[in-house]
């Protein structure tokens, strides 16, 4: 009998755990023009900033061995985070800690950007059927906007133009000639790495490069973290957000520990509110019942063949590594990945790259998952295994 | 898997290590544009360093279950080495010849340095090396933005500088590091086998310029292109480090001759060989012994005999022969994708399996009714 209680007394501890997930972000009206944001405007003293938790992207691993040896064991990172909107524009702000300013260098190969995303979903109208958190899924798409700090890059080819890439010692030019080509080539650079994209799941991602996105972002390092800002329309080709409540995700990227790509720190669904109390905040943190230690002992059995559950197990290419997997999923999403495994299929590698392990197979166009369904599972068992995942997330720093 | 492949043979008896291929491919696609530190082919010596520094120890590649290895992504000052150049103009002012950069490192740092002891058994051979255009390449299979891609028509592999996004893995995943990153446009950059002049009749320039005619170019699937005879009839061009899963599609005649031994006295050690035979295990595997085996039986053939069809495809006559492109493939090609098909720029070399069916096209001929190719 003590022993039960025990058992109980440590799941009740984990559990409550599991309730202090990150809460909204209240974006608060103004009245001023909110096109061009930057990390100094006013506007920012009138915001109401929220702590929200960053985990590191540990569902697939990358195949840099030095990157992967500096994130061997990462933590989470916790940020600032607010939001402003005035009716058209909409814009956030995300300040983070980092002790290094990393910039990606035009004369280097291995200098790697800090930098920051903010990622909207499409279509939000079901709160328990989100995107994929990672670019979005299949039918399910998602906006990206990225910024990250970097000295000029010369996009290849812009606007179709070879005359500027010709080595200027090749040009018929001497002198001040020589001389004016190669400012105008200098000209042409691009400090500002703003880019938007569309995405339906990993490798999908296609970058907006027509201007139907109208966004607006900076990124500044001050002192011993960065802030970095979005501002962009409600409504656009892509995503309208005028409710009561929009699903956000950020990532932010460590050029110190060689981050781009995945190798990031991402933020699940999180709901900002426009107005107080709404549906898709309930879903999206609210309180996952269940016991945690029936849970885990489920996950055991069901879930640990093809898993790696925890960053002590051995990693596994049969399926995602759940490690973070409470950090940046929600209790929603990991129910319709047992329920329904084919609704959304993260793809994964690429399938060249460890072809004995497809996460998915391709029918009639479709992508059926590999992974059994799991809905013959009783209610309770259910509740306990999605209680049980959402306590698996790497501390904060 | 593409439909075709574009492969090439480089004759390692042959190579003199003069980087005609290098300069050729450096001044064609190379010299600008933050690609300025790239060697798309360059000729390194073997056993040494190589092009960038140890490249066979920085992983990629695939272990024999097919998975993509761990791999290291090189730096530019430590592996590579910064391009540098002197200041010419300054010297008819009189000043002293420097260098704009103190050079610490760059390709051929240690050219001909080679391994053994001099006098008594050192050696060394040239290995000149572009893009493999793998069937699994380690790169395409490293991007998990699905930029890379293997051209269905010819098997050339490319990099789609639109969904490129600077990432690195394809560097660490190629397990022969000949794909960049070019930082001056954020994005990674490779050997493209002169895939504008492979569509207009001409070799690549490497192999063009090759000044001792080593380089073989063709379809394998041809088989009347020296290619498939060296890689599928006679089994003597094997690719580099087999090994790493990537199945590539530059083939290797193996160094088969290297005089022999020196005692200590300075005298011939009779029957003894300067090249390892282990050596050239590591780089073709075990191949290699069929395809030296085969390389001096026919050798003695031809001395004996003066017959061989091997030693005469080896000793690379004409260019006509030793380059067998497929104009009218390509034309066909770009008919079905509707592209702009490319006239031929130069005929010569135009004779592949299906150009052969496409005689009437007269394109320099003038009612010759040949379109190219040496018969």
């Amino acid at each position: 009998m003590k022993k039960i209680a025990s058992t109980l007394l440590v799941a009740g501890t984990l559990a409550s755990t599991a309730l202090m997930a990150d809460g909204a972000i209240t974006a608060v009206k103004v009245n001023t023009n909110l096109d061009k944001v930057s990390y100094n405007s006013g506007v920012w003293k009138d915001a109401k900033f929220s702590s929200v938790t960053l985990y590191p992207q540990t569902t697939i691993k990358f195949n840099d061995k030095k990157a992967n040896e500096k994130n061997a064991e990462p933590k989470a990172i916790t940020a600032e985070i607010a939001a402003v909107y005035n009716g058209q524009r909409i814009a956030f702000m995300i300040k983070w800690p980092d002790g290094t300013k990393n910039v990606q260098y035009a004369g280097r190969t291995d200098s790697y950007a800090d930098g920051f995303a903010v990622q909207f979903a499409s279509n939000y109208s079901n709160p328990k059927e989100l995107p994929y958190i990672g670019m979005g899924s299949e039918g399910r798409q998602v906006v990206i906007h990225l910024q990250k700090e970097t000295v000029k890059i010369y996009e290849p080819n812009g606007n179709g133009d070879v005359w500027h890439q010709v080595n200027p010692n090749q040009t018929h030019l001497f002198g001040k000639d020589l001389a004016a080509f190669n400012k105008e080539v200098a000209s042409i650079g691009n400090g500002d790495y703003e880019r938007s994209y569309v995405g339906e799941g990993f490798r999908s991602m296609t970058e907006i490069k027509d201007g139907s996105n109208n966004s607006y972002s900076r990124i500044g390092y001050t002192g011993n973290g960065w802030s970095g800002t979005l501002s962009r329309d409600m409504k656009d080709a892509y995503v309208d957000l005028h409710a009561d409540a929009i699903p956000v995700a950020f990532a932010i990227w460590d050029g110190e520990n060689m981050g781009r790509n995945g190798l990031k720190y991402l933020t699940g669904w999180t709901s900002v509110e426009l107005k107080k109390g709404s549906e898709l905040t309930k879903a999206l943190s609210g309180v996952v019942g269940g016991d945690i230690e029936a849970g885990k002992q489920a996950v055991a059995e069901n879930c640990a063949s093809c898993h790696q559950i925890t960053p002590a197990d051995a990693p596994s290419l049969m399926g995602p590594s759940l490690t973070n997997i409470g950090g940046y999923a929600s209790a929603d999403y990991i129910r319709e990945s047992m329920m329904k495994p084919s609704a959304v299929v993260v793809p994964g590698y690429n399938r060249n790259a460890h072809s004995a392990y497809a996460w998915y197979n391709l029918e009639d166009g479709k992508r059926v998952s590999t992974m059994p369904d799991f809905s013959w599972l009783e209610a309770a068992q259910m509740d306990n295994i999605v209680a049980y995942l959402k306590t698996l997330k790497a501390e904060v720093k | 898997m593409s439909k075709r492949q574009l492969a090439m043979v480089m004759d390692l008896n042959k190579c003199i290590g003069c980087q005609t291929c290098t300069v050729a491919c450096k001044t064609q696609w190379t010299n600008r544009n933050g690609r300025e530190y790239m060697y798309w082919n360059n000729v390194e010596t073997y056993p040494g360093t190589g092009y960038p520094k140890n490249w066979m120890e920085l992983g990629g590649g695939f272990d024999a279950a097919g998975d993509l290895q761990e791999g290291i992504i090189p730096n530019l000052e430590a592996d590579y080495g910064v391009p540098w150049d002197y200041n010419y103009d300054a010297l008819q002012g009189g000043a002293s010849f420097e260098p704009n950069i103190e050079p610490t490192w760059g390709p051929n740092w240690d050219e001909d340095e080679g391994a053994g002891m001099f006098p008594q058994d050192n050696y060394f051979f040239y290995l000149p090396r572009i893009c493999n255009h793998c069937t699994n390449p380690g790169c395409l299979s490293a991007c998990p933005r699905d930029a890379i891609f293997k051209r269905e028509e010819d098997g050339v592999v490319l990099v789609d500088l639109d969904r490129c996004q600077g990432y690195r893995y394809c560097i660490a995943g190629c397990p022969y590091k000949k794909i960049y990153f070019n930082p001056k446009i954020s994005k990674s950059e490779k050997c493209i086998l002169c895939f504008p002049r492979v569509e207009q009749g001409l070799p690549p320039a490497c192999a063009q310029q090759c000044v001792g005619r080593i380089r073989f170019v063709g379809f394998l699937d041809d088989e009347n292109s020296q290619v498939h005879k060296l890689v599928h009839k006679y089994k003597v061009a094997i690719g580099l480090r087999p090994d790493y899963g990537t199945q590539p599609n530059v083939y290797y005649i193996p160094p088969t001759e290297s005089p022999a031994k020196f005692d200590a006295e300075g005298k011939i050690i009779e029957g003894s060989t300067r090249l390892p035979i282990e050596e050239l295990e590591k780089l073709f595997g075990d191949d290699v012994h069929h395809a030296i085996k085969t390389l001096k039986a026919e050798m003695k053939k031809r001395k004996e005999t003066g017959e061989s069809e091997l030693m005469d495809l080896l000793i690379a006559y004409q260019h006509s022969d030793m380059f067998r492109l497929d104009n009218h493939y390509y034309q066909q090609v770009a008919h079905e994708k509707g592209r702009h098909a490319l006239a031929p720029v130069d005929t010569r070399y135009i004779a592949g399996k299906y150009t052969e069916t496409a005689h009437k096209m007269n394109f320099f001929h003038g009612g010759h009714g040949e379109a190219g190719g040496h018969h």
